[in-house]
């Protein structure tokens, strides 16, 4: 069901702030398991759900709803569009893609010169975002305008696509993963009451997070996500970062938070017990709602338990399901004991 | 005919260089229809004919290529990666994250390693394609048991209707000059032709024209017409270079095309109210036709291009217009006898 549930998440379009097909997927998914559901004036949902008892203290799990894409900023005379990026995305993964725009999900590509009319220089230079532009094959400006306007979404075509040893490829894995995770941890008997928040304009900058962690409030807060590994070949020893395959990643600091040491030392403690594997990133590098969510209010103890992911912010991010498993299952154990 | 099914079933087909296999045996099955006889040579180009009535009738050849742009499997590296060469000239701004299918003993999906923003500093440039990775999450003793080295892969991109007429899909260069022909043929299928027509559908080139020269070598024709794809214009491209997507078929004028073909072609074009363009080039065309002007004691060819937005790129853009009047000007053409200006 997890699976099935990721699977549906990634062909969904939620680019940051334009979070509502996800939004609205979620809401019918968990309706029937919570206790209570608001959606904050940013967008994001809050849901409380009840547990076999009363938390000693207020535990908040997140994930991001939001997906990177790119924004319509103006239609030339000629019919294309200028295109800026959402959130964190090279031009490189952009160049010569399929696109859907806008609400109407008109089909589109991202133009690129052909390489024929570049010289050795321009061949060997990586594309700016104000080089490229968005073509849906309207006549005109005018025909493009009665299709689309400046501040539509541009989102990466949907394609979810299993590849061997148990690993997919799919735009959007940050963060539907840990959406699908809340997913599965809400449909099951929880030992104590938490709160779960499904948060909108993570990449944006952690706006989300922000106001959501004020407005729950709370003691502990696990953030659920992707991070990125880059376990290549010719990546060796820390460089990897983290490696699919390894088991949830557990990070002691990034470029957001340092983490809770107790939490961080009780993860491995759990992940040891239950005998799946656990990581941590051996580079200080990205960063997550974590980085809003400790300095809430008066602060916040938070780990952050994230699925390795490689080719972030693509629109072929690649993961192993057993990771994702793994994620789960340390975030359920992880809930019993933080509030043990 | 359904010429969106047609190209959709083309550009889905395999086809790198060398490797034209599956392309070939769809496009000798679409040929069937109209040319009995065709098959499938020694060099992997597709080839059919139309008989014409007459004493010493010309000898005239339609041709378009089979095969993409890919990459070939060089070797698979202790973590499971696969390492490739370059088949055809690949724009390698655009290789990171790109999905691809890698074509072994069964065909599998996999995408081409990218470093993600959190992790690329200042410092990033283009890949050499030695440096791409392919990650299809298989191990190195799984993958052994499916790709070799020389094994092709291609890009997975779908086909995606745009607005109008337009179509984006990968390896439009040249699938679509085959759907032109095969319109054209649609056209001749009842006409009492005063030539012969072969038809040749290329192996190989992106990668020098070799199956071209082969072909032209057997078929021994008198005339010769490449049909293939050129530049349209993208936006804050150069008008000389490029064409109009949508204006029609670009006629090839240039010193090592027949002036005497052009010319025909223009006629035909004028007469029929064809849209049409020119495409004057100032030596070789970077195309079959160059292959054929020089076969054997020599053949007067020329070229006949379809515009396309960012070629070599898994998302080629066409326009089914440009296609349907590049088949109808090919019809009038040979039907009218065009061709003896």
């Amino acid at each position: 069901m997890q699976n099935e549930h990721l699977k549906k998440l990634c062909l969904l379009c939620g680019a940051s702030g334009n979070e509502g097909a996800v939004r609205d997927y979620i809401l019918e998914q968990i309706k029937p398991y919570a206790d209570s559901i608001t959606i904050d004036p940013l967008g994001s949902v809050i849901a409380e759900k009840k547990g076999a008892k009363p938390a000693p203290k207020k535990l908040m799990v997140s994930a991001h709803m939001d997906e990177v894409g790119m924004i319509i900023t103006y239609i030339n005379d000629d019919g294309t569009m200028q295109i800026a990026p959402v959130g964190g995305v090279d031009a490189n993964v952009v160049i010569g893609r399929p696109v859907v725009v806008g609400e109407k999900k008109i089909s589109g590509v991202i133009g690129a010169k052909p390489i024929h009319l570049l010289n050795s220089d321009q061949r060997k230079a990586l594309p700016k975002f104000s080089e490229l532009y968005l073509d849906i094959g309207a006549e005109n400006g005018d025909a493009a305008g009665k299709l689309v306007s400046v501040g539509d979404y541009v989102h990466f075509l949907p394609g979810y696509t299993e590849m061997g040893g148990g690993r997919v490829r799919s735009k959007a894995l940050d963060d539907r993963i840990g959406c699908a995770i809340m997913l599965t941890l809400m449909a099951q008997e929880l030992p104590y009451d938490v709160t779960f928040a499904f948060l909108v304009q993570e990449e944006v900058g952690l706006r989300g997070a922000k106001a959501a962690a004020y407005t729950v409030n709370p003691d502990i807060a696990l953030v659920l996500e992707a991070t990125t590994a880059a376990d290549l070949t010719g990546a060796d020893g820390d460089a990897k970062v983290c490696a699919l395959g390894g088991g949830p990643v557990v990070s002691f600091m990034d470029r957001s938070t340092i983490y809770d040491r107790e939490l961080y030392r009780l993860a491995f403690a759990e992940c040891e017990k239950m005998g799946i594997p656990c990581q941590t990133k051996t580079r200080i590098a990205g960063g997550n709602d974590s980085g809003a969510i400790h300095i809430s209010r008066g602060g916040v103890r938070t780990l952050a338990i994230s699925a390795p992911c490689r080719y972030l912010h693509s629109p072929s991010c690649a993961a192993d399901l057993q990771d994702i498993e793994n994620c789960m299952q340390l975030t359920a154990a992880m809930i019993e004991a933080v509030l043990r | 005919m359904n010429l969106t099914e047609i190209l959709r079933q083309l550009s889905e087909a395999e086809g790198v260089s060398g490797c034209e296999g599956t392309c070939a045996k769809i496009a000798r099955d679409m040929l069937k229809k109209y040319c009995a006889d065709s098959h499938i040579d020694q060099n992997g180009s597709v080839i059919g004919t139309l008989d014409g009535t007459g004493e010493n009738a010309p000898h005239i050849l339609l041709d378009a290529h089979l095969d993409q742009v890919g990459f070939v499997v060089t070797a698979v590296t202790e973590e499971g990666f696969v390492r490739v060469g370059n088949v055809g000239g690949i724009d390698m701004r655009l290789t990171p994250a790109q999905n691809v299918l890698l074509h072994g003993k069964r065909t599998i999906p996999g995408v081409i390693a990218s470093v993600p923003p959190h992790l690329s500093g200042s410092g990033e440039k283009v890949q050499d394609v030695t440096d791409l990775l392919m990650d299809t999450g298989y191990s190195k003793a799984e993958l052994e048991e499916i790709i070799a080295p020389g094994d092709r892969v291609s890009f997975d991109t779908p086909m995606q209707l745009l607005q109008g007429d337009r179509i984006a899909a990968r390896s439009m260069d040249d699938r679509c000059g085959i759907a032109a022909i095969l319109c054209a043929l649609e056209q001749l299928k009842d006409a009492q032709l005063s030539c012969k027509v072969s038809v040749l559908f290329s192996s190989q080139e992106e990668v020098g024209e070799c199956g071209a020269e082969t072909a032209a070598y057997s078929i021994a024709p008198d005339l010769a017409v490449a049909v293939d794809v050129s530049f349209a214009r993208g936006h804050g491209d150069d008008p000389v270079k490029c064409a109009k997507l949508g204006g029609g078929p670009m006629i090839g004028i240039s010193p090592t095309l027949s002036r005497e073909i052009s010319n025909g072609l223009i006629s035909a074009a004028k007469r029929h109210d064809i849209p049409w363009q020119p495409e004057v080039m100032n030596g070789t065309t970077g195309t079959n036709a160059d292959r054929f002007s020089v076969s054997r004691g020599g053949v007067r060819s020329c070229t006949l291009s379809i515009p396309l937005r960012y070629m070599h790129t898994p998302s080629e853009v066409i326009s089914l217009a440009d296609i349907e009047n590049t088949g109808k000007l090919l019809a009038a053409w040979i039907a009218e006898g065009y061709y003896a200006e």
